[in-house]
């Protein structure tokens, strides 16, 4: 793996606060890491230690006061927010807590929504295959359980082959059976596709999955380990 | 690939079909009327256009008293003004030297028998003979002999011709002197030292009529005036829509227009003049468009007035006058309106001195761009497309302000989809053509059906209103890109436009926010306080206060519907309102206006009709000098014709005070509320063919509503006008005079000639009106339903909630339609308020560009009514509202959020 590579994702002294005077809260207070091409990375840390608003400001939807995230050697902070849309289009793919879809197109359709914005998509019906979601396909969200809901998400998600996919708690809705069937499809993208997957949670059983486990309090970085025993989601136990 | 965002449009469109479907029918609707008017109006447009170049129509007419000679006809087409000084004293000269010639005979015969007389005398004192009876007898005798051959001798004397010759150049010396006297005054009068006079060629055609009654259903009563020409007519011909021209002189061809509305059909006989015809034809004289009687007529009456055609030698058989009309064609035709005023002005000054010098009276004259029979139709025709076409515009921003509200909710209510679509690199301008593609499908869907039925049953409607109200040849449909451009580009914009400003508004925010479903701009700190009422009523408040931009559009919806419901409702009301009191308008049942006061004979015209009373009366000008926000149709000048009555001592028909001074006077309630005098304020009135302008005072008021009319007593009116003593112009009776030949009749004013604006008026819109009560009815109920249904739509999520909570559906509605309900009923009574202020000014601003006098009237009942239909509306989209509310289930609350 070349040097690039391993700072594929790059997190240099990042701060960011919110409100003002004696409201002023700082979320993030100089954060620093980086995350391999290809790496399987979970932000881990309690409500508030910043996490979201990490994973915001590495998507391109919200913005640092100081330092800056730099993607395979391009800095966030120098694009304007046409180049940022542009990034997010071609580099990202985002799976959220709630799942987003969009109420009046079917399974197939809201995975579409994902394929139309890549210029190298992976096959819809592939993704909906190795989502286990072919016998859904024509369905709309109303009809589907919340964790279909969310395989469908990740599959809007995956569908675009993105460099990074970043998940925000994407089990946090989710019963146990749900949530590790969901972190299997991820874990499942991640080996088969290839994708850096930047996950952002507060259960810890999950960072046994991840290739690299950064750990958040209070806007700083407490812990930031490589996980060299990393098991399968399936068993994982919480 | 395609953008699979476009597959949600169809779902979109069927999923909530009941919407969509009011949206486009109501679109189709609009645009549909607006494009068949404007195709109906150019295919119109062109039909008459074509006319007036086939049918030859004039540049304008003028009409003599006598028939014209040939060389004033000859004079008049080279357009020079007459030398009016040579002419008047030329004429004085002659008169001076008949009158020298014979007083210089008679003084000439004097003198002769006196020297005859004397010489005898002498001769017969030198004979001695003093009896007186034999001197009588010898001068008697030489006399007899002498008399002739001594008056020759005289004639011939030198010191005779002297004196004659001295005579006659002081006789020419005074004519010159009375001429040049009153130079200045008739050089004013006439304008005869324009500088900018320039003589306009014309050629000009005999276009002679007759006024005559006409009988229709032949029960011996006058049921019109019918305007006869003759079919050898070379100018201002008639184009045939059905039948064919007369052939003998029992046959007749009359206005489609006015047999349409008195049911005549070919092949029917009708009296006219008193002698049967058969109507062969039904036409539409090219000058004839619209059946305007008089120049100044407020409208067009086809009920009450037609246009025919006869043989010529028919034509010679009536016995009324013949009105001895002249067409004229400009040899080069003035370019625009401003060289039309000059060319008019010059060749109306050329015709002045012309008729002056060659001693006819000129009657009339109108330039063919005043001429209210030919341009009223297309004028209005032209019009009714710039009025339904902002109609339709103001609608279909209204409907674009619905779209812009339902697609703000969606944008709420899909805010975090937007946030994961925008976090996962879909760009604003994707989203925004997105949201914007729904409404233009609509309104493009709406332009494609609207344009189809427009060019096709709506233009066919909208030919056949203007078939109607007018005399109007026979139209193919035209094809119009401007009318495309009006009904498909502009609505579409306008959709996308509206739709685009408020999307774009609203996608601003950050993803972020969108997917904090944190959509305001700015942050409300505090909740907005409100009273301290009941728990239902402080819910309703902050349902009004969560709904405002819904209730903003729905108020502006209803205010325009009740001010159009004020309209339709009062214009009727108020055609009604005039025709019912016309009756009361009227000085006298009758009015007769004489052509002279000497019958053929010499003898003075007068009746034994103990009723009639004698008047006088002029027509003059009153500039209205008013700053026009309608431009008027029709005659839409600046002036106003006003008829200045000279009223006998003691009248019986019309009260002034008939002590008042030269240039006191009274003057009729129209023309008093129409330009607001108050008395003691100055009118200055102008003579339309001479300059000439006289002042009066305004000292006290008739009421007569009928007309815009001075009055002063009839000694007053002699003298400002520089009548004969004694003159007249014609009788007031409340009995029809039957002594007097109706051919010395210029015109005969009763009650039909007031009403005939209303009835010609209720005719052409009265039907309309009522339909356009309804139409507005759906209208405002159909608007009501698709804002009602956002609102209920957008609160769904609170209505399941409250039902969760115990509330029932009775309470929930009472709820979410009551403050719908007390918006309606508030603003309904507002919009009443409103439109019925709105109309009478804006009819006060149209009235102003028009001759004569017409107040907006609404009945007690009318207004209730029109109040009532908006409440009525309103209640049946309630019904609908009440059952949505109770199909809302319950677990709407419960389900997440997508």
């Amino acid at each position: 793996m070349s040097e690039q590579e391993k700072k594929f994702l790059e997190i240099c002294d990042l701060k960011k606060s919110f409100g003002t005077g004696e409201a002023k809260q700082d979320v993030l207070r100089g954060m620093n890491f980086s995350v391999s091409k290809g790496e399987f990375c979970v932000l881990l840390g309690p409500s508030g230690s910043g996490k979201s608003t990490l994973l915001n400001i590495i998507g391109g939807i919200d913005t640092p006061d100081s330092g800056y995230v730099s993607i395979n050697g391009d800095k966030l902070k120098d694009m304007d927010e046409k180049a940022l849309t542009m990034y997010r289009r071609k580099h990202l793919g985002y799976v959220f807590q709630m799942y987003n879809l969009i109420p009046n197109l079917n399974v197939k359709e809201n995975i579409e929504v994902g394929a139309y914005l890549s210029d190298n998509p992976l096959n819809v019906d592939e993704v909906i295959a190795t989502l286990g979601l072919e016998d859904h396909k024509y369905k709309y969200p109303n009809q589907l359980s919340g964790g279909q809901q969310q395989r469908v998400s990740i599959g809007r998600a995956v569908v675009k082959n993105p460099d990074i996919l970043m998940c925000d708690e994407p089990t946090g809705a989710l019963d146990y059976k749900t949530s590790k069937e969901i972190l299997g499809l991820i874990e499942n993208c991640n080996q088969k596709f290839g994708n850096t997957v930047i996950m952002v949670t507060h259960n810890e059983a999950i960072k046994y999955m991840a290739d690299h486990v950064i750990k958040l309090r209070d806007g700083v970085v407490r812990h930031n380990d490589i996980n060299d025993k990393k098991i399968p989601a399936s068993e994982l136990e919480w | 690939m395609k953008n699979p965002l476009i597959k949600r449009i169809p779902k979109e469109l069927l999923g909530d079909w009941q919407k969509y479907l009011v949206i486009v029918i109501f679109m189709v609707l609009m645009i549909g009327f607006v494009s068949g008017m404007s195709v109906g109006r150019n295919s119109m447009l062109e039909a008459i256009n074509t006319g007036k170049v086939t049918l030859k129509l004039e540049d304008g007419s003028f009409e003599f008293k006598n028939k014209a000679s040939e060389e004033l006809i000859e004079a008049i087409e080279q357009g020079n003004m007459a030398d009016v000084r040579e002419y008047l004293i030329s004429k004085g000269y002659e008169e001076a030297d008949g009158e020298v010639a014979k007083a210089a005979e008679e003084e000439l015969s004097r003198q002769v028998r006196e020297g005859i007389e004397s010489a005898v005398r002498a001769q017969c004192e030198l004979s001695g003979i003093t009896d007186e009876d034999m001197i009588r007898s010898q001068i008697n005798s030489f006399m007899e002999e002498n008399y002739e051959s001594s008056l020759e001798e005289a004639r011939n004397s030198d010191e005779y011709r002297e004196a004659l010759d001295d005579a006659y150049r002081e006789a020419h010396e005074e004519v010159v002197n009375a001429v040049d006297e009153k130079w200045d005054e008739t050089v004013e009068e006439y304008n005869l030292n324009d500088p900018d006079f320039i003589p306009v060629q014309v050629t000009v055609y005999e276009h002679f009529f007759r006024n005559e009654d006409e009988d229709f259903d032949k029960d011996g009563v006058r049921d019109a005036a019918v305007r006869v020409f003759s079919s050898a007519d070379e100018v201002d011909q008639a184009s045939f829509n059905e039948g064919r021209a007369p052939e003998n002189e029992n046959e007749i061809a009359i206005d489609r227009m006015h047999a349409s509305n008195v049911g005549v059909k070919i092949g029917d006989t009708i009296f006219v003049g008193g002698r049967e015809f058969m109507v062969v034809g039904l036409l539409s004289y090219v000058n004839y468009t619209s059946l305007h009687e008089n120049n100044n007529d407020l409208m067009f009456d086809a009920f009450g007035f037609n246009v025919a055609m006869v043989t010529p030698e028919s034509f010679n058989q009536f016995r009324t006058r013949i009105h001895y009309s002249y067409a004229y064609f400009y040899e080069e035709k003035p370019e625009d309106k401003v060289a039309q005023a000059e060319c008019a002005d010059n060749l109306l000054k050329a015709l002045i001195t012309q008729s002056v010098v060659f001693e006819n009276d000129l009657d009339d004259f109108l330039p063919e761009c005043y001429r209210q029979a030919s341009n009223f139709a297309p004028s209005d025709v032209e019009g009714d497309t710039a009025g339904t076409e902002i109609l339709c515009y103001i609608l279909i921003a209204v409907i674009a302000f619905i779209f812009a509200i339902t697609i703000s909710n969606t944008i709420e209510k899909e805010a975090s989809v937007i946030g994961t679509m925008r976090a996962s690199g879909y760009t604003k301008g994707e989203l925004i053509a997105h949201y914007l593609a729904t409404p233009v499908v609509v309104t493009l869907i709406g332009a494609a059906i609207g344009n189809v039925l427009g060019y096709t049953w709506f233009m066919d409607s909208a030919v056949n209103i203007y078939y109607e109200t007018y005399s109007l040849p026979a139209c193919d449909v035209v094809w119009s890109p401007l009318a495309l451009v009006k009904t498909t580009v502009i609505p579409l914009l306008l959709m996308f436009l509206i739709n685009l400003i408020v999307i774009v508004r609203k996608l601003q925010l950050s993803p972020l926010k969108f997917l904090r479903h944190d959509l305001r701009k700015s942050k409300r700190t505090k909740a907005r306080r409100i009273p301290g009422w009941s728990f239902m009523n402080r819910f309703r408040l902050r349902i009004l206060f969560q709904n405002i931009p819904n209730y903003v559009i729905l108020i502006f919806g209803i205010v325009f519907v009740e001010v159009m419901l004020c309209f339709a409702f009062g214009l009727p009301d108020s055609l009604t309102h005039y025709g019912d009191h016309a009756p009361d308008m009227l000085f006298a049942k009758y009015q007769y206006v004489l052509m002279g006061t000497k019958d053929d004979d010499g003898n003075e015209l007068v009746t034994s009709n103990e009723d009639a009373e004698r008047f006088n009366s002029t027509s003059l000008l009153y500039e209205k000098n008013v700053t026009s926000f309608v431009k008027g149709r029709g005659s839409g000048g600046s002036t106003e014709a006003v008829t200045v009555y000279g009223i006998e001592d003691g009248s019986k028909y019309v009260e002034i005070n008939t002590g008042l001074n030269d240039g006191e006077v009274y003057i009729s309630s129209a023309f008093r509320d129409k330009f607001g005098f108050k008395t003691g304020d100055k009118i200055t009135l102008s003579e339309e063919f001479a300059n000439r302008s006289y002042e009066f005072t305004v000292t006290g008021f008739v009421d007569y509503e009928g007309g815009i009319a001075v009055f002063m007593p009839n000694e007053s009116f002699i003298r400002v006008f520089d009548r004969k003593e004694g003159s007249f112009t014609g009788y007031f009776s409340n009995a029809e005079i039957t002594d007097i030949d109706e051919k010395y009749f210029a015109t005969v004013i009763d009650k039909d000639d007031i009403v005939k604006v209303t009835t010609q008026l209720m005719h052409s819109m009265g039907g309309f009106m009522v339909a356009a009560q309804y139409i507005l009815v759906i209208l405002a109920a159909a608007l009501i339903f698709l804002l009602t249904k956002i609102i209920i739509e957008r609160n769904e999520h609170s209505i399941s909630m409250v039902k969760i909570l115990g509330f029932k559906n009775s309470e929930i509605s009472s709820l979410y339609m009551i403050p719908t309900a007390f918006i309606v009923i508030l603003f309904t009574l507002i919009g009443f308020v409103a439109g019925y202020f709105i109309l009478i000014y804006v009819f006060r601003a149209f009235m102003l560009q028009m001759d004569g006098w017409f107040t907006f009237y609404m009945s007690i009942k009318s207004m209730i009514m029109s109040v009532i239909f908006m409440i009525a509306g309103y209640a049946a989209v309630s019904v609908f509202d009440f059952i949505r509310i109770r199909k809302i289930p319950m677990d709407e609350a419960l389900k997440n959020f997508e």
